[in-house]
């Protein structure tokens, strides 16, 4: 890759920019800072958008009821079952059992608690999904 | 390039670098005194690397590493060049911060392994459940940290909470606070032999771990599962796969090409420390490998984008990798029998 094949295509990183390597008219390797590639673009906004619409579709199904907005919440934080009970600090088929809308009712406010620390929010926004 | 104060009142000189590991480790050096760049670091710690870990999968996705597994490259290049270093992990979070506190007081620069998803500086898009991202705590401010990130411009502060989640995040390869800084630098390191024992170790991972899935034939693993892709899961899900291959090897600090450039950028320096003509045209031959993974990356975003409607196909990819392949495993087998010749 040369200097001026670096590519600048677009801005996504929001202002800022990353170092790749590339020759220069001498043919010595320069850092050269970047501001993205199309190619990424398109393979990140793929990956990107995949999360969107599965968090989405988990955010329809704590509304109708079928699930409890913890799983809501930890997909927001991009975890896993088993991240989440890892942090939280509770066994993960008892995390599992909390992703039912009965059982995450009547969850004792300790429980509730443990859960709002790990995911970095507070336990009122736990209890509920954002509107829209 | 920007100048930042430590602790102890002395500067610290933030570079941009491609790589966490590598830039953070070449920093933590320069700090102490040795003047040595990011790639020559990278080199000499056998940072590149190829394995398709098809069996574990991340949001659903078999991984492709480019690189050694995290920590490596800080631990191999200390060793190699000679020094006494200090890691240490902690069990309990507020252990670890209060050491970091303590040391930081005291003037030191510490690296840190974190969760990149907790460190809030980052644009939305970057952010997910990784824990190997290597960051420079430089000292502390209120209600957080100063950072040195070396993939960023210039140095970030960073929220005392923040920190503390992404150092003690949970799930696979935790870090469990993991810190460490270079206790002593020798005045002047044998970086030639450091060179040689880098070169030998990065050969001998990408040619000849016994595995199918490693270096050079992890290379044609994954090219075969490619090409296989389509008919085994379908078409949608074959594009995942691909986007995520290319994702791994341009997304996140590779310098590009899947630390392609970086390596022919270190073999370059090799090449000047020795004054090796063979040493410079291999770092050729790795750039032009280096060119080929980046047409393999548009390639196949393409053939993402048009979901099939493009003439680039699955069968076209199959062929750029196994070119690739034969191509990388033809210079290290060279490299392998230059860097023999080479005498410290």
């Amino acid at each position: 890759m040369k200097i001026k094949e670096v590519p600048q295509d677009i801005t996504y990183y929001e202002g800022k920019k990353r170092a790749c390597y590339a020759l220069d008219d001498k043919g010595k390797y320069v850092i050269v800072p970047s501001s993205g590639w199309s190619t990424e673009e398109v393979v990140n906004g793929l990956a990107v958008a995949e999360l969107a619409a599965k968090l989405e579709k988990t955010r329809q199904a704590v509304l109708q009821g079928l699930k409890s907005p913890l799983a809501y919440h930890m997909e927001r934080r991009q975890m896993t079952t088993a991240i989440l009970a890892k942090t939280a600090g509770i066994c993960r088929f008892r995390v599992r059992r909390h992703f039912r809308p009965e059982v995450f009712v009547r969850l004792k406010a300790s429980v509730l608690q443990r859960y709002a620390q790990a995911l970095a929010i507070t336990c009122q926004e736990l209890k509920n999904v954002p509107g829209k | 390039m920007s100048g930042e104060i430590t602790a102890d009142g002395r500067t610290f000189i933030h570079q941009h670098a491609a790589h966490c590991e590598s830039g953070v480790a070449s920093a933590l050096f320069r700090n102490q005194g040795l003047d040595i760049s990011e790639t020559l670091v990278f080199g000499i710690g056998s940072g590149i690397f190829f394995g398709h870990l098809f069996f574990i999968k991340m949001v659903g996705l078999p991984i492709t590493t480019f690189r050694a597994q995290p920590g490596a490259v800080f631990k191999k290049a200390g060793r190699r060049l000679g020094m006494k270093f200090v890691t240490r992990r902690f069990r309990s979070p507020q252990k670890g911060m209060d050491e970091l506190r303590r040391l930081l007081r005291e003037g030191k620069i510490v690296g840190l392994t974190t969760n990149i998803y907790w460190l809030s500086y980052f644009p939305d898009r970057f952010r997910f459940q990784f824990n190997g991202h290597n960051i420079i705590a430089l000292r502390e401010i209120e209600g957080g940290f100063r950072i040195s990130d070396p993939i960023l411009e210039y140095p970030v502060d960073c929220l005392t909470e923040d920190l503390e989640r992404a150092r003690f995040a949970r799930g696979p390869l935790e870090p469990h606070g993991l810190m460490y800084y270079p206790e002593s630098v020798p005045k002047n390191p044998d970086i030639r032999s450091a060179c040689i024992d880098g070169i030998k170790d990065t050969c001998k991972m990408m040619l000849g771990i016994p595995l199918p899935i490693f270096g050079v034939r992890g290379i044609r693993f994954l090219a075969r599962r490619i090409k296989n892709a389509p008919q085994k899961l379908g078409l949608s899900e074959a594009c995942r796969h691909l986007a995520n291959i290319v994702r791994m090897q341009e997304e996140i600090g590779t310098g590009g090409a899947g630390f392609r450039f970086m390596y022919a950028a270190f073999l370059q320096e090799t090449a000047e420390l020795f004054n090796s003509g063979e040493i410079a045209g291999l770092s050729q031959e790795m750039t032009a490998a280096g060119d080929l993974w980046r047409e393999f990356a548009a390639v196949a975003a393409r053939i993402i984008k048009k979901r099939g409607q493009s003439e680039d196909t699955f069968a076209r990819v199959y062929e750029m990798l196994m070119d690739c392949a034969s191509r990388e495993e033809t210079l290290f087998r060279k490299l392998k029998s230059a860097a023999g010749k080479l005498k410290s």
